[in-house]
């Protein structure tokens, strides 16, 4: 039987003690599931219905075009808290509302919490050794030490000398240059917002960008 | 025939998946990759919860029911300006019609698309188009279809009313270029025989009727076979044949086989696909009948006529085409870029019946409708589109068709060959709204083709028509095309 939604179980609990019975009952009454409302799909079948359109076909979280995260391996509290701020459209850059505004939109909370634990499980992506040593080495002296005017802050200072991050803070490590750089460009420019990340790249330039993101696709935690 | 271009996008997609225009289209109609596959799986990606919801005693969905249906109305609007004003069909010459002519609407659809059940989606369109000035029903597909859990397998069944409407990918049939539904000199009314092109391009609403499986595997392979019949509104086919055969010039005899065969790889931001497909048809001309009977018959009789007979037992055109199309995309942050096209191999046997050599019996016109017996039509096209930001795009498009001269089904010298190019700009200042200006140059337009060519039948009173060009049918074209 598929798991009721919290609200549903409130309104159930609150029908049988109308009618008299104790909430002890309860756990006996089988109600009939819902199976189609994408939102109440176990979670491996909403990632094979909806999540590898974009993240990956066979539902490994790699996605293939950089316009979409590889989502593999990522930190399960991290893709949590973004999925319940991409419901709330409370990211604003234009792929969060072009993709995920509406993908989000129906999500329940155990459904976030169920699909961030299983991309966290799906094995992650390696980095790979890049074909422009000079402009990694460049890259690496930003991401490990920053810039000092104007200032830059070091990545590494949140999310790890090998890019692993923790928690709320994101896994680097194998995602796709292109879209970090996007990212940086949008938490620079303020399109993507988050206090902490628009002060820490807000002297950022192209350059920066390029060679920080460069090194960055050869990390492996 | 005339027949509308496939809807260009559609946003009851939006409203059902919560997705904007770019997540399915470059430029559209074409599509993107996450796009192809929403068409794969029957369009029935939803983020919306059901309104109402049923099932049976094993589980199944037995009903599901949004709490919106997915209506759009789509309208296209265009304003043409011709670089020489036609020759006036219903006057002798020196008469002209105007050299502009302003479609409002070109033209108007109701469309309902989305998702129909868990596994079935479906997108069906009624239209009034402005050039045939009547509503009809337009582009159809029905589609059920499933998948593995894990995407290797998808696989469907499609029930739709134009030949090549279900491709994902756009470099042939319905998709040629131009998408938007312009007026060409060719088909605003004044024109003889109308554009030649392979019979891949042309089967489409109020013609014809198919239903097809297909399996895309590994999320690269695309395996389809369809079979297409006639389907023609207000004639009950077999009854009343010779209505079918009135209203299109001619219909499909039985079934028409249809194989189509793709493969697709993306890597980054590219996408490419390289595909085949291959089309057997027996199309009866407006003078042949359909009848398997009367055929036989006829047969009998040594295909000899009755006096009194005004169609032609058994006759048909035996339509063997084979394509060859590419697309490659482009899809990064800011730009997309698109190459596309087809080159398309259309060998055409005609029965003794319609060939003047072997022509043995009278027909409504009173003489046989082609030289030879075999005739080959070749289409090359291809197109190179740019959008920028998803505001700013446009597009160069180059097609060249040539075949075998047959002078009595085409007139003049025979030949089909006809070359143009068509530059379009576009300004989409939101993605449901998009202006154009498009300009059409043409190199040939040979014989009928042109409404300037006075062997043409429609001017039979003219003196001649001096200083024709190819040039002359030049168009230019500003349109407006929404939908919501």
């Amino acid at each position: 039987m598929n798991k009721l939604k919290v609200h549903q179980l409130g309104t159930v609990v609150l029908a049988l003690a109308c009618m008299g019975v104790g909430t002890s009952g309860a756990a006996e009454i089988s109600l009939p599931p819902v199976p189609t409302d994408p939102s109440q799909l176990p979670a491996r079948q909403l990632v094979s219905f909806a999540c590898s359109k974009c993240h990956g076909v066979s539902g490994n979280g790699v996605s293939i075009s950089p316009i979409f995260p590889i989502l593999a391996g990522q930190n399960a509290v991290y893709i949590e808290g973004q999925l319940k701020l991409l419901r709330q459209r409370g990211r604003a850059d234009p792929h969060a509302r072009a993709f995920m505004w509406g993908i989000s939109r129906g999500l329940s909370d155990e459904e976030i919490s169920d699909l961030a634990t299983y991309f966290e499980s799906q094995p992650a992506v390696t980095g790979k050794p890049s074909n422009n040593p000079a402009l990694a080495a460049k890259g690496k002296e930003i991401y490990e030490n920053g810039v000092e005017e104007p200032k830059v802050v070091k990545c590494a200072q949140c999310h790890g000398d090998v890019g692993a991050g923790t928690n709320n803070v994101p896994r680097l490590a194998g995602q796709h240059k292109g879209y970090i750089a996007l990212q940086l460009h949008y938490y620079h420019t303020g399109v993507r917002e988050n206090k902490l990340m628009n002060r820490n790249v807000k002297n950022i330039t192209d350059d920066q960008i390029e060679a920080v993101t460069e090194y960055i696709s050869t990390l492996t935690p | 025939m005339l027949v509308a271009r496939p809807a260009l996008a559609i946003p009851p997609f939006a409203r059902q998946t919560g997705l904007a225009c770019e997540a399915c289209h470059t430029l559209p109609p074409e599509l993107t990759p996450f796009g192809r596959r929403f068409k794969l799986n029957g369009y029935v990606l939803t983020t919306r919860p059901p309104l109402v919801n049923d099932i049976d005693d094993k589980k199944d969905n037995t009903l599901w029911l949004t709490d919106l249906p997915g209506i759009a109305v789509l309208a296209q609007m265009n304003y043409s300006h011709y670089n020489r004003a036609p020759p006036d069909t219903g006057q002798p010459y020196p008469a002209h019609a105007q050299s502009d002519t302003y479609q409002f609407p070109d033209q108007f659809s109701l469309a309902y698309a989305g998702a129909v059940s868990d596994h079935v989606g479906a997108w069906m369109q009624l239209t009034y188009n402005g050039q045939s000035g009547s509503v009809g029903v337009d582009n159809i597909d029905i589609r059920y279809t499933d998948h593995t859990l894990d995407n290797q397998w998808v696989w469907g069944i499609t029930a739709n009313n134009y030949l090549t409407f279900q491709d994902v990918w756009n470099g042939i049939g319905s998709y040629t270029i131009p998408n938007f539904n312009t007026v060409s000199l060719y088909n605003n009314g004044v024109a003889g025989a109308g554009t030649t092109g392979p019979i891949l391009n042309a089967l489409g609403p109020g013609v014809v009727g198919g239903i097809g499986a297909y399996v895309f595997f590994n999320d690269s392979l695309y395996f389809e076979v369809s079979e297409y019949h006639s389907a023609v509104p207000g004639g009950a086919s077999p009854v009343v044949d010779s209505v079918s055969l009135a209203a299109n010039g001619g219909a499909l005899d039985r079934f028409a086989p249809y194989a189509r065969i793709a493969y697709e790889r993306d890597w980054g931001y590219h996408s490419a696909e390289i595909g085949a497909s291959a089309l057997y048809a027996n199309w009866i001309p407006s003078n042949g009948y359909v009848s398997r009977q009367q055929q036989a018959a006829a047969a009998l009789a040594g295909n000899t006529y009755t006096p009194s007979q005004t169609f032609n037992p058994g006759a048909i055109e035996r339509y063997t085409d084979l394509s060859v199309d590419w697309q490659y995309q482009y899809n990064g942050q800011h730009n997309i870029f698109g190459l596309l096209g087809h080159v398309t191999h259309e060998r055409q046997q005609n029965s003794d019946q319609l060939v003047a050599a072997t022509f043995t019996g009278s027909t409504p016109s009173g003489s046989a409708i082609y030289t030879n017996p075999t005739d080959t039509l070749t289409q090359f096209l291809i197109t190179g589109e740019y959008f920028r930001d998803r505001h700013y795009g446009g597009l160069v498009s180059f097609t060249r068709t040539t075949g075998t001269y047959d002078p009595l089904a085409y007139g003049g010298n025979g030949s089909p060959a006809n070359q143009y190019e068509t530059f379009e700009l576009d300004y989409v200042p939101w993605l449901n709204v998009r202006f154009l200006l498009q300009y059409d140059v043409y190199q040939v337009v040979a014989n009928n083709q042109s409404p300037f060519n006075l062997s043409n039948a429609n001017f039979p009173n003219s003196p001649g028509f001096t200083n024709i060009r190819a040039g002359n049918n030049n168009t230019w074209v500003l349109g407006l095309w929404m939908d919501y």
